[in-house]
């Protein structure tokens, strides 16, 4: 994976500090939310850990960083947007949709014709960490991503799901 | 001529006085007349010149700012009208209209990064970047030009000195003595505190405190609380490369967006500050 290029502005101090000014804060926050889902794209990146010191909330560089309120808001910001979700009440993780749910719907189903599946069975595992799916879009997706995805196509008919002893071993017919 | 004795005499003086101030009329006369007409001769002259070199005049700057020169020197102002024959002649209205739509969008796209405040050289890159490398390249000296006619459009636009570099305003709104002020002391580094405005300008803290807030509040400036000391930062997007550079990816951004769109004319630029 090449290295990801932030753009200008990740190395430009005031950024790093939530802007009180309100025009100025939503010019911001829209760049930061922007960069995220660009950086999570690029990392493949599915959740976001609000306390770590990932090199998206930090510039050594700089010597600055976001603080929790900060990065809350910005997460927060895409949450609004439907581009994430908070895993747990405190805000500490939060489950990032650099591509959307019926995206990652539509991953599948092209990966299913692409290989000629249909009417085969797999597990949600196979299809994220399997061998059949790596080099593909799909590997490394988030289980819980892709089980919405999954859910989503069987609400459209397109899939059967049926549980298995863990959430990774649901399985999934291609109809 | 001699002037006889008694009322014929006088007659004959008075006369004679009469017959000088006609004469003098008509060589004053003659005299505007042959000006009149040289200087009908050497506008001619001048257009000719103008339609002649056209195409120079269009393409190359430097050429160009030679020949704005000439004319200040002459007294002719070539952008007067949109309706003069210089305006037809050079198309110059079209020209410099133009390019003051560019120059508009420009600064409206990067607006709401740096305040309304851009450093010429930056707004220079902005506009070429917008017109594309198969334009006619264009200088500091036509940007400037076609900021001056901006002016009259009123909205703030303007050209603003500090420090000794020239920078062009597209907000209304004061740039007092006190926020130029500021805007100096933050020169050197892109950005000041308020402890380092009030040393550097003999103030107390609270005017500069007050001053600094105000840029603020207009955008100017941004705030920046991550320093090591914990002191807070006076940042000035339009001053500092990087800072210029954000605003001005933006710009570029957005000039790329709207040429993808399919643009000619001027679009909506995003997104409209308040």
């Amino acid at each position: 994976m090449s290295s990801f290029v932030f753009p200008y502005f990740h190395n430009y101090p005031p950024y790093f500090t939530l802007q009180p000014v309100k025009e100025t804060r939503d010019k911001q926050v829209a760049l930061w939310c922007s960069l995220i889902l660009q950086y999570c794209q690029h990392t493949k990146t599915f959740v976001l850990d609000v306390q770590g010191d990932s090199a998206l909330f930090v510039n050594k560089g700089i010597n600055r960083k976001l603080n929790t309120e900060a990065r809350v808001a910005l997460l927060d910001e895409l949450v609004v947007q439907g581009r994430a979700e908070w895993m747990d009440k405190g805000k500490t993780r939060c489950l990032i949709f650099w591509k959307r749910v019926d995206e990652w719907a539509a991953v599948v189903t092209d990966f299913v014709r692409t290989y000629g599946l249909s009417d085969s069975v797999m597990t949600v595992d196979e299809l994220s960490n399997g061998d059949d799916v790596r080099g593909t879009e799909l590997y490394g997706l988030h289980p819980e991503v892709l089980t919405r995805a999954l859910k989503l196509l069987e609400a459209q008919g397109k899939v059967r799901t049926f549980k298995g002893a863990t959430p990774e071993e649901l399985g999934v017919k291609f109809v | 001529m001699r002037r006889g004795p008694g009322i014929a005499g006088l007659q004959h003086a008075v006369r004679t006085k009469e017959q000088y101030k006609v004469a003098g009329e008509e060589v004053k006369k003659n005299t505007l007349q042959a000006m009149h007409e040289q200087l009908a001769a050497f506008r001619s002259n001048l257009e000719e010149f103008a339609r002649k070199y056209r195409a120079d005049v269009r393409r190359d700057p430097v050429f160009r700012a030679q020949f704005h020169t000439m004319c200040a020197n002459i007294g002719v102002d070539p952008l007067a009208s949109n309706k003069s024959l210089w305006a037809s002649a050079l198309g110059f209205g079209d020209y410099y209209y133009e390019l003051g739509v560019q120059v508009v969008e420009a600064c409206l796209a990067s607006r709401s990064l740096n305040g309304g405040m851009m450093e010429l050289p930056g707004l220079l890159r902005a506009v070429n970047r917008r017109r594309g490398a198969a334009a006619e390249p264009v200088s500091e000296d036509d940007v400037v030009r076609a900021i001056k006619k901006l002016r009259v459009l009123g909205g703030g636009f303007d050209l603003v000195t500090i420090g000794g570099r020239g920078y062009v305003r597209s907000v209304p709104g004061e740039l007092n003595l006190d926020k130029n002020r500021a805007l100096e002391a933050a020169q050197a580094r892109g950005y000041t505190s308020v402890a380092e405005l009030a040393a550097a300008a003999g103030w107390t803290a609270g005017r500069a405190d007050e001053t600094l807030q105000a840029l603020t509040r207009e955008g100017l400036a941004w705030v920046d609380d991550g320093a090591p000391d914990g002191a807070r930062l006076y940042w000035f997007p339009c001053l500092s490369s990087a800072g210029g550079s954000a605003a001005e990816e933006q710009a570029a951004a957005a000039a790329a967006a709207a040429a993808a769109a399919g643009g000619g004319g001027p679009e909506q630029s995003s997104p409209a500050p308040g």
